[in-house]
Protein backbone atom coordinates (compact mmCIF):
# COMPACT_ATOMS: atom_id res chain seq x y z
CA UNK A 1 0.00 0.00 0.00
CA UNK A 2 2.46 2.48 0.52
CA UNK A 3 5.45 3.63 -1.78
CA UNK A 4 8.60 2.39 -0.71
CA UNK A 5 10.75 4.08 -2.60
CA UNK A 6 12.06 7.15 -3.21
CA UNK A 7 10.19 9.99 -1.32
CA UNK A 8 7.78 7.30 0.55
CA UNK A 9 10.74 5.47 1.85
CA UNK A 10 12.27 8.99 3.01
CA UNK A 11 8.64 10.47 4.39
CA UNK A 12 9.38 6.80 6.55
CA UNK A 13 12.69 7.18 7.62
CA UNK A 14 11.62 10.95 8.78
CA UNK A 15 8.23 9.57 10.42
CA UNK A 16 10.32 7.20 12.55
CA UNK A 17 12.68 10.66 13.44
CA UNK A 18 8.98 12.61 14.51
CA UNK A 19 8.38 9.41 16.10
CA UNK A 20 11.07 9.30 18.28
CA UNK A 21 10.99 13.04 19.27
CA UNK A 22 7.31 12.47 20.30
CA UNK A 23 8.53 9.88 22.60
CA UNK A 24 11.45 12.16 24.32
CA UNK A 25 8.81 15.07 24.46
CA UNK A 26 6.36 13.75 26.02
CA UNK A 27 8.94 11.86 28.79
CA UNK A 28 10.52 15.21 29.23
CA UNK A 29 6.99 17.01 30.37
CA UNK A 30 7.48 17.95 33.70
CA UNK A 31 4.12 15.92 35.20
CA UNK A 32 5.27 14.39 38.33
CA UNK A 33 8.43 15.34 39.25
CA UNK A 34 8.51 13.05 42.34
CA UNK A 35 10.59 10.46 42.63
CA UNK A 36 9.09 7.18 40.41
CA UNK A 37 7.72 4.04 42.43
CA UNK A 38 7.96 2.26 39.18
CA UNK A 39 10.32 2.50 35.91
CA UNK A 40 7.97 3.07 32.86
CA UNK A 41 8.91 0.95 29.84
CA UNK A 42 11.43 2.54 27.39
CA UNK A 43 9.50 3.54 24.29
CA UNK A 44 12.25 4.39 22.14
CA UNK A 45 13.92 1.37 22.66
CA UNK A 46 10.99 -0.71 21.88
CA UNK A 47 10.02 1.66 18.92
CA UNK A 48 13.27 1.20 16.90
CA UNK A 49 13.44 -2.79 17.44
CA UNK A 50 9.95 -2.81 16.50
CA UNK A 51 10.56 -0.85 13.50
CA UNK A 52 14.08 -2.36 12.83
CA UNK A 53 12.34 -6.26 12.42
CA UNK A 54 9.54 -5.24 10.71
CA UNK A 55 10.78 -2.45 8.22
CA UNK A 56 14.49 -2.57 8.45
CA UNK A 57 14.76 -0.16 5.52
CA UNK A 58 13.21 3.18 7.49
CA UNK A 59 15.42 3.25 9.97
CA UNK A 60 18.93 3.45 9.09
CA UNK A 61 21.36 3.17 11.46
CA UNK A 62 22.73 6.29 11.21
CA UNK A 63 19.07 7.56 12.26
CA UNK A 64 18.93 5.26 15.13
CA UNK A 65 21.87 5.81 16.82
CA UNK A 66 21.59 10.12 15.94
CA UNK A 67 17.85 9.79 17.42
CA UNK A 68 19.39 7.22 20.68
CA UNK A 69 22.32 10.26 21.14
CA UNK A 70 19.85 12.45 21.46
CA UNK A 71 17.83 10.59 24.00
CA UNK A 72 21.02 9.93 25.89
CA UNK A 73 22.13 13.32 26.27
CA UNK A 74 18.21 14.87 26.80
CA UNK A 75 17.62 11.80 29.78
CA UNK A 76 21.30 12.55 31.04
CA UNK A 77 22.35 9.39 30.70
CA UNK A 78 26.19 8.28 29.98
CA UNK A 79 26.05 10.12 26.42
CA UNK A 80 27.19 7.26 23.52
CA UNK A 81 27.16 3.98 25.03
CA UNK A 82 23.20 2.95 25.15
CA UNK A 83 23.11 4.28 21.53
CA UNK A 84 26.08 2.32 20.78
CA UNK A 85 24.44 -0.93 22.06
CA UNK A 86 20.91 -0.28 20.62
CA UNK A 87 22.42 0.57 17.06
CA UNK A 88 24.05 -3.03 17.24
CA UNK A 89 21.32 -4.98 18.46
CA UNK A 90 18.96 -2.90 15.73
CA UNK A 91 21.32 -4.02 12.90
CA UNK A 92 21.32 -7.51 14.19
CA UNK A 93 17.89 -7.63 14.36
CA UNK A 94 17.60 -6.12 10.70
CA UNK A 95 20.42 -8.96 9.61
CA UNK A 96 17.65 -11.90 10.96
CA UNK A 97 14.70 -9.71 9.46
CA UNK A 98 14.91 -12.06 6.46
CA UNK A 99 14.22 -15.16 8.71
CA UNK A 100 11.49 -13.38 10.57
CA UNK A 101 9.53 -12.43 8.46
CA UNK A 102 7.59 -15.44 7.48
CA UNK A 103 8.08 -16.80 11.26
CA UNK A 104 4.62 -16.32 13.65
CA UNK A 105 4.82 -13.30 16.18
CA UNK A 106 5.59 -14.93 18.85
CA UNK A 107 9.02 -15.71 17.68
CA UNK A 108 9.87 -12.16 16.67
CA UNK A 109 9.02 -11.15 20.43
CA UNK A 110 10.85 -13.64 21.46
CA UNK A 111 14.06 -12.35 19.41
CA UNK A 112 13.22 -8.87 20.23
CA UNK A 113 13.37 -9.60 24.09
CA UNK A 114 16.22 -11.03 23.89
CA UNK A 115 17.71 -8.48 22.12
CA UNK A 116 16.38 -5.90 24.80
CA UNK A 117 17.47 -8.38 27.53
CA UNK A 118 21.63 -8.42 26.29
CA UNK A 119 21.07 -4.71 25.64
CA UNK A 120 20.61 -4.20 28.69
CA UNK A 121 23.35 -6.30 30.72
CA UNK A 122 25.75 -4.67 28.51
CA UNK A 123 24.61 -1.49 29.13
CA UNK A 124 25.16 -2.40 32.90
CA UNK A 125 28.17 -4.86 32.63
CA UNK A 126 30.25 -2.15 30.94
CA UNK A 127 28.85 0.95 33.21
CA UNK A 128 30.06 -1.42 35.99
CA UNK A 129 33.35 -2.09 34.45
CA UNK A 130 33.91 1.60 34.05
CA UNK A 131 32.81 2.42 37.72
CA UNK A 132 29.82 4.77 36.60
CA UNK A 133 27.41 5.33 39.54
CA UNK A 134 24.45 2.93 38.29
CA UNK A 135 20.29 3.59 39.27
CA UNK A 136 19.46 0.76 41.25
CA UNK A 137 18.78 -2.94 39.92
CA UNK A 138 15.45 -3.27 40.83
CA UNK A 139 14.46 -0.34 38.64
CA UNK A 140 16.29 -1.37 36.37
CA UNK A 141 14.71 -5.02 36.01
CA UNK A 142 11.48 -3.15 35.87
CA UNK A 143 12.01 -1.10 32.83
CA UNK A 144 13.47 -4.32 31.03
CA UNK A 145 10.28 -6.10 31.87
CA UNK A 146 8.00 -3.39 31.28
CA UNK A 147 9.57 -2.35 27.73
CA UNK A 148 9.41 -6.42 26.83
CA UNK A 149 6.17 -6.32 27.61
CA UNK A 150 5.36 -2.89 25.92
CA UNK A 151 6.62 -4.61 22.07
CA UNK A 152 3.50 -5.83 21.28
CA UNK A 153 1.78 -2.93 22.11
CA UNK A 154 4.11 -0.53 20.05
CA UNK A 155 3.79 -2.90 17.14
CA UNK A 156 -0.07 -2.85 17.34
CA UNK A 157 0.07 1.17 17.13
CA UNK A 158 2.65 1.33 14.63
CA UNK A 159 0.37 -1.05 12.30
CA UNK A 160 -2.55 0.61 13.23
CA UNK A 161 -1.42 4.37 12.77
CA UNK A 162 1.45 3.94 10.33
CA UNK A 163 0.77 0.78 8.58
CA UNK A 164 4.27 -0.99 9.92
CA UNK A 165 3.48 -4.87 7.91
CA UNK A 166 5.86 -7.17 7.64
CA UNK A 167 6.56 -6.90 3.81
CA UNK A 168 4.81 -8.80 1.62
CA UNK A 169 6.81 -10.88 -0.97
CA UNK A 170 5.56 -9.26 -3.51
CA UNK A 171 7.53 -5.99 -1.92
CA UNK A 172 10.77 -7.49 -1.97
CA UNK A 173 12.50 -6.58 -4.86
CA UNK A 174 11.52 -3.41 -5.09
CA UNK A 175 12.85 -2.63 -1.42
CA UNK A 176 16.12 -4.42 -2.03
CA UNK A 177 16.90 -1.42 -4.56
CA UNK A 178 15.78 1.32 -2.12
CA UNK A 179 17.62 0.04 0.76
CA UNK B 1 23.26 -17.19 4.77
CA UNK B 2 21.68 -19.04 2.73
CA UNK B 3 18.47 -16.95 2.05
CA UNK B 4 18.84 -14.66 -0.62
CA UNK B 5 18.86 -11.03 -0.42
CA UNK B 6 17.69 -8.22 -3.10
CA UNK B 7 20.79 -8.38 -4.97
CA UNK B 8 21.11 -4.38 -4.76
CA UNK B 9 22.32 -5.24 -0.84
CA UNK B 10 25.61 -7.05 -2.45
CA UNK B 11 26.51 -3.91 -3.78
CA UNK B 12 25.75 -1.82 -0.34
CA UNK B 13 27.10 -4.02 2.10
CA UNK B 14 31.02 -3.19 2.73
CA UNK B 15 29.94 0.04 2.73
CA UNK B 16 26.78 -0.06 5.04
CA UNK B 17 29.66 -2.42 7.01
CA UNK B 18 32.27 0.92 7.07
CA UNK B 19 29.04 3.34 7.89
CA UNK B 20 27.90 1.07 10.94
CA UNK B 21 31.79 0.92 11.76
CA UNK B 22 32.02 4.61 12.32
CA UNK B 23 28.91 4.87 13.69
CA UNK B 24 29.65 2.86 16.25
CA UNK B 25 33.35 4.12 16.60
CA UNK B 26 31.95 7.42 17.16
CA UNK B 27 29.48 6.85 19.54
CA UNK B 28 31.66 4.69 21.92
CA UNK B 29 34.16 7.37 21.95
CA UNK B 30 31.87 9.92 22.88
CA UNK B 31 31.21 7.45 26.04
CA UNK B 32 34.40 7.25 26.58
CA UNK B 33 35.54 10.85 26.29
CA UNK B 34 32.77 11.15 28.51
CA UNK B 35 34.15 8.85 31.25
CA UNK B 36 37.91 10.50 31.11
CA UNK B 37 36.54 13.99 30.74
CA UNK B 38 32.90 14.45 31.71
CA UNK B 39 32.90 18.43 32.61
CA UNK B 40 33.70 19.04 28.60
CA UNK B 41 30.85 16.73 27.20
CA UNK B 42 28.71 17.39 30.07
CA UNK B 43 28.92 21.11 28.74
CA UNK B 44 28.44 19.68 25.38
CA UNK B 45 25.40 18.28 26.69
CA UNK B 46 24.45 21.33 28.43
CA UNK B 47 24.36 22.99 25.06
CA UNK B 48 22.64 20.26 23.23
CA UNK B 49 19.39 20.40 25.73
CA UNK B 50 20.02 24.54 25.42
CA UNK B 51 19.48 24.10 22.13
CA UNK B 52 16.48 21.56 22.11
CA UNK B 53 14.65 22.23 24.83
CA UNK B 54 13.38 25.88 24.14
CA UNK B 55 11.94 24.71 20.97
CA UNK B 56 9.81 22.40 22.58
CA UNK B 57 8.85 24.74 24.86
CA UNK B 58 5.64 26.16 23.13
CA UNK B 59 4.56 23.04 23.16
CA UNK B 60 5.26 21.71 26.32
CA UNK B 61 3.28 24.72 28.55
CA UNK B 62 0.05 23.73 27.08
CA UNK B 63 0.44 20.16 26.79
CA UNK B 64 1.16 19.95 30.54
CA UNK B 65 -1.66 22.63 32.07
CA UNK B 66 -4.03 20.29 29.74
CA UNK B 67 -2.75 17.33 31.83
CA UNK B 68 -3.12 18.80 34.83
CA UNK B 69 -6.23 20.05 33.80
CA UNK B 70 -7.55 16.55 33.15
CA UNK B 71 -5.69 15.40 37.01
CA UNK B 72 -7.60 18.36 38.73
CA UNK B 73 -10.97 16.87 36.99
CA UNK B 74 -10.66 13.67 38.35
CA UNK B 75 -9.83 15.32 41.82
CA UNK B 76 -13.95 16.52 41.44
CA UNK B 77 -15.07 13.39 42.47
CA UNK B 78 -13.94 14.07 46.00
CA UNK B 79 -14.43 17.54 46.12
CA UNK B 80 -17.47 17.69 48.72
CA UNK B 81 -14.97 15.41 51.80
CA UNK B 82 -11.95 17.83 50.55
CA UNK B 83 -14.22 21.08 51.26
CA UNK B 84 -15.40 19.92 54.85
CA UNK B 85 -11.76 19.09 55.21
CA UNK B 86 -10.22 22.37 54.22
CA UNK B 87 -12.64 23.83 56.14
CA UNK B 88 -11.87 22.64 59.21
CA UNK B 89 -8.27 23.32 58.56
CA UNK B 90 -8.96 27.02 58.06
CA UNK B 91 -9.84 27.35 61.24
CA UNK B 92 -7.00 26.21 62.77
CA UNK B 93 -5.37 28.08 60.22
CA UNK B 94 -6.62 31.17 61.47
CA UNK B 95 -5.52 30.61 64.48
CA UNK B 96 -2.02 30.20 63.48
CA UNK B 97 -2.53 33.03 61.28
CA UNK B 98 -3.19 35.51 64.60
CA UNK B 99 -0.13 33.40 66.37
CA UNK B 100 1.85 34.69 62.97
CA UNK B 101 1.08 37.81 62.88
CA UNK B 102 1.89 38.78 66.35
CA UNK B 103 5.37 37.00 66.30
CA UNK B 104 5.60 38.96 63.16
CA UNK B 105 5.11 42.04 65.02
CA UNK B 106 7.07 41.28 67.56
CA UNK B 107 10.17 40.25 65.57
CA UNK B 108 9.91 43.87 63.11
CA UNK B 109 9.52 45.42 66.99
CA UNK B 110 12.98 43.40 67.82
CA UNK B 111 14.67 43.82 64.93
CA UNK B 112 13.97 47.84 65.09
CA UNK B 113 14.98 47.69 68.49
CA UNK B 114 18.64 45.59 67.07
CA UNK B 115 19.07 47.42 64.11
CA UNK B 116 19.56 43.87 62.11
CA UNK B 117 19.53 43.76 58.49
CA UNK B 118 18.64 40.21 56.27
CA UNK B 119 21.89 39.29 54.13
CA UNK B 120 21.58 41.29 51.29
CA UNK B 121 23.35 38.80 48.95
CA UNK B 122 20.55 36.06 49.41
CA UNK B 123 18.39 37.56 45.88
CA UNK B 124 17.05 35.44 43.89
CA UNK B 125 16.50 34.46 39.98
CA UNK B 126 12.71 32.54 39.71
CA UNK B 127 12.72 30.27 36.98
CA UNK B 128 10.20 28.36 35.56
CA UNK B 129 10.71 24.14 35.24
CA UNK B 130 10.66 23.12 31.25
CA UNK B 131 10.99 19.76 31.53
CA UNK B 132 12.04 16.66 34.53
CA UNK B 133 14.54 14.47 33.96
CA UNK B 134 12.97 12.00 31.49
CA UNK B 135 13.83 9.23 33.27
CA UNK B 136 13.11 7.09 36.39
CA UNK B 137 16.93 6.87 37.54
CA UNK B 138 17.84 10.38 37.75
CA UNK B 139 16.20 13.36 39.35
CA UNK B 140 16.59 16.85 37.82
CA UNK B 141 14.47 19.17 36.53
CA UNK B 142 15.19 21.85 33.64
CA UNK B 143 14.53 25.73 33.88
CA UNK B 144 14.06 28.74 32.15
CA UNK B 145 16.75 30.75 33.06
CA UNK B 146 20.66 29.75 32.59
CA UNK B 147 23.48 31.54 32.39
CA UNK B 148 22.04 34.62 30.40
CA UNK B 149 20.19 35.21 33.59
CA UNK B 150 23.75 35.39 35.71
CA UNK B 151 22.83 31.63 36.72
CA UNK B 152 25.90 29.74 37.96
CA UNK B 153 26.74 26.51 38.86
CA UNK B 154 26.57 25.23 42.60
CA UNK B 155 23.43 27.80 43.49
CA UNK B 156 21.11 26.51 45.80
CA UNK B 157 17.17 26.60 44.39
CA UNK B 158 14.19 26.22 46.85
CA UNK B 159 10.38 26.45 45.86
CA UNK B 160 8.74 28.73 48.40
CA UNK B 161 9.19 26.77 51.69
CA UNK B 162 12.20 24.39 51.55
CA UNK B 163 15.65 23.72 49.67
CA UNK B 164 14.74 22.11 45.80
CA UNK B 165 18.29 21.23 44.87
CA UNK B 166 21.76 22.57 43.55
CA UNK B 167 22.14 24.24 39.93
CA UNK B 168 24.72 21.78 37.73
CA UNK B 169 24.57 22.56 34.22
CA UNK B 170 24.09 25.83 32.95
CA UNK B 171 23.22 26.76 29.42
CA UNK B 172 22.59 29.77 27.74
CA UNK B 173 19.22 29.67 28.54
CA UNK B 174 18.13 26.61 30.40
CA UNK B 175 20.27 25.31 33.98
CA UNK B 176 19.83 21.86 35.44
CA UNK B 177 18.86 21.64 38.71
CA UNK B 178 20.31 18.31 40.49
CA UNK B 179 17.21 17.62 43.67
CA UNK B 180 17.64 16.43 46.50
CA UNK B 181 16.56 13.26 45.84
CA UNK B 182 18.78 12.04 43.10
CA UNK B 183 20.81 9.17 43.95
CA UNK B 184 24.28 11.55 43.54
CA UNK B 185 22.70 14.44 45.56
CA UNK B 186 24.83 15.34 48.83
CA UNK B 187 23.89 17.91 50.78
CA UNK B 188 26.02 19.10 54.61
CA UNK B 189 22.73 19.85 56.85
CA UNK B 190 22.34 20.65 60.69
CA UNK B 191 19.35 19.08 62.70
CA UNK B 192 17.97 21.43 65.28
CA UNK B 193 17.43 21.69 67.80
CA UNK B 194 20.25 19.34 68.62
CA UNK B 195 22.81 20.87 66.28
CA UNK B 196 24.12 17.65 64.83
CA UNK B 197 25.50 17.76 61.65
CA UNK B 198 24.82 15.58 58.98
CA UNK B 199 24.75 14.75 55.38
CA UNK B 200 21.53 14.70 53.38
CA UNK B 201 22.41 12.06 50.92
CA UNK B 202 19.94 11.18 47.80
CA UNK B 203 18.97 7.67 47.23
CA UNK B 204 16.28 8.21 44.26
CA UNK B 205 13.34 7.96 46.86
CA UNK B 206 10.69 10.43 47.81
CA UNK B 207 13.11 10.51 51.24
CA UNK B 208 17.12 10.74 51.21
CA UNK B 209 18.89 9.31 54.21
CA UNK B 210 20.47 11.52 56.59
CA UNK B 211 23.84 10.21 56.76
CA UNK B 212 26.58 10.22 59.01
CA UNK B 213 25.05 11.54 62.08
CA UNK B 214 27.71 12.04 64.85
CA UNK B 215 25.48 11.21 67.57
CA UNK B 216 22.11 9.31 66.28
CA UNK B 217 19.99 8.90 69.81
CA UNK B 218 20.57 13.04 69.72
CA UNK B 219 17.79 13.51 67.00
CA UNK B 220 14.43 12.45 66.74
CA UNK B 221 11.82 12.39 63.96
CA UNK B 222 10.09 15.89 63.37
CA UNK B 223 13.57 17.91 64.37
CA UNK B 224 13.99 20.29 61.66
CA UNK B 225 16.65 20.21 59.04
CA UNK B 226 18.51 22.93 57.78
CA UNK B 227 21.54 23.40 55.84
CA UNK B 228 24.54 24.05 57.64
CA UNK B 229 26.61 25.87 54.92
CA UNK B 230 29.58 23.52 55.31
CA UNK B 231 32.13 23.75 52.84
CA UNK B 232 30.40 26.63 50.72
CA UNK B 233 28.09 24.61 49.44
CA UNK B 234 24.93 26.56 50.53
CA UNK B 235 24.06 29.61 52.57
CA UNK B 236 23.62 28.33 55.91
CA UNK B 237 19.96 28.28 57.50
CA UNK B 238 17.99 27.00 54.23
CA UNK B 239 15.04 24.73 55.65
CA UNK B 240 15.49 21.13 54.08
CA UNK B 241 12.61 19.25 55.81
CA UNK B 242 11.78 17.62 59.35
CA UNK B 243 13.50 13.96 60.01
CA UNK B 244 11.64 10.63 59.52
CA UNK B 245 12.29 7.61 60.55
CA UNK B 246 11.83 4.49 57.99
CA UNK B 247 10.68 1.13 59.27
CA UNK B 248 14.11 -0.38 58.59
CA UNK B 249 15.14 2.02 61.24
CA UNK B 250 17.14 4.75 59.52
CA UNK B 251 16.68 8.15 59.39
CA UNK B 252 15.36 9.80 56.14
CA UNK B 253 14.00 13.60 55.18
CA UNK B 254 10.83 14.72 54.63
CA UNK B 255 10.92 17.12 52.50
CA UNK B 256 9.51 20.94 53.07
CA UNK B 257 9.45 21.55 49.33
CA UNK B 258 6.67 20.01 47.46
CA UNK B 259 8.48 17.71 45.09
CA UNK B 260 5.27 16.55 43.74
CA UNK B 261 4.43 19.69 41.50
CA UNK B 262 7.49 21.89 41.23
CA UNK B 263 6.43 24.39 38.96
CA UNK B 264 8.53 28.06 40.02
CA UNK B 265 11.41 27.63 41.38
CA UNK B 266 13.70 30.37 42.96
CA UNK B 267 17.49 30.07 42.33
CA UNK B 268 19.36 32.10 45.34
CA UNK B 269 22.41 34.40 43.92
CA UNK B 270 25.36 33.43 45.84
CA UNK B 271 28.61 34.23 44.78
CA UNK B 272 30.61 32.32 47.72
CA UNK B 273 29.66 29.10 46.46
CA UNK B 274 33.12 27.25 45.86
CA UNK B 275 33.64 26.37 42.67
CA UNK B 276 35.94 23.71 41.76
CA UNK B 277 38.38 23.80 38.95
CA UNK B 278 40.57 20.92 38.68
CA UNK B 279 40.22 17.33 39.57
CA UNK B 280 42.72 17.58 42.66
CA UNK B 281 41.11 20.13 44.33
CA UNK B 282 38.06 17.92 45.20
CA UNK B 283 39.75 16.27 47.38
CA UNK B 284 42.41 18.92 48.69
CA UNK B 285 41.55 21.77 49.59
CA UNK B 286 43.02 24.51 48.10
CA UNK B 287 44.64 27.63 49.64
CA UNK B 288 41.85 29.80 49.80
CA UNK B 289 42.01 32.84 47.01
CA UNK B 290 43.61 35.92 49.47
CA UNK B 291 41.22 36.10 52.37
CA UNK B 292 39.04 38.94 52.61
CA UNK B 293 40.81 42.25 54.06
CA UNK B 294 37.77 42.73 57.18
CA UNK B 295 38.44 38.79 58.29
CA UNK B 296 41.93 38.82 57.44
CA UNK B 297 42.78 39.80 60.68
CA UNK B 298 41.27 36.56 62.48
CA UNK B 299 41.70 33.86 59.79
CA UNK B 300 45.05 32.69 60.36
CA UNK B 301 44.57 31.38 63.89
CA UNK B 302 41.06 29.50 62.71
CA UNK B 303 42.94 27.70 60.12
CA UNK B 304 46.03 26.78 62.22
CA UNK B 305 43.62 25.17 64.93
CA UNK B 306 41.48 23.37 62.25
CA UNK B 307 44.06 20.76 61.67
CA UNK B 308 44.75 20.09 65.35
CA UNK B 309 41.15 19.00 65.86
CA UNK B 310 41.15 17.06 62.95
CA UNK B 311 43.77 14.88 64.19
CA UNK B 312 42.51 14.53 67.34
CA UNK B 313 39.41 13.73 65.96
CA UNK B 314 40.77 11.04 63.84
CA UNK B 315 43.17 9.50 66.74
Amino acid sequence: MADTRGFGLWMRRASYLALGLLILFFQLLPLDTGTPRWAPPDLLVALTFAWAVRRPDFVPALSVAAMMLLADLLLQRPPGLLAALVVLGAEWLKRRAPELRDDSFLTEWLSVASVIVVVSLGYRVVLNLLAVAQPPLGLHLMQLLMTMAVYPVVVGICYLFFGLQKPAASDLDTRGIGA
Amino acid sequence: MAREKGNGEDFANPLRRLLLGIILFSLLGIFLVWRIDSPRVERFRADVVDSVMPSFDWAMAPVTATVNLFRDFQSYQRIHSQNRELRRELQQMKAWKEAALQLEQENARLRDLNNVRIDPRLTHVTGVVLADSGSPFRQSVLLNVGARDGIMDGWATMDGLGLVGRVSGVGERTSRVILLTDSSSRIPAVIQPSGQRALVAGDNSAAPLLDFIENEAAVRPGDRIVSSGDADVFPPGLLIGQVAEDPQGRLRVRLAADYQRLEFLRVLRNHNARTISGTGALIVPEARPAPEPVAGAERPEARAADPAAEAGGDG
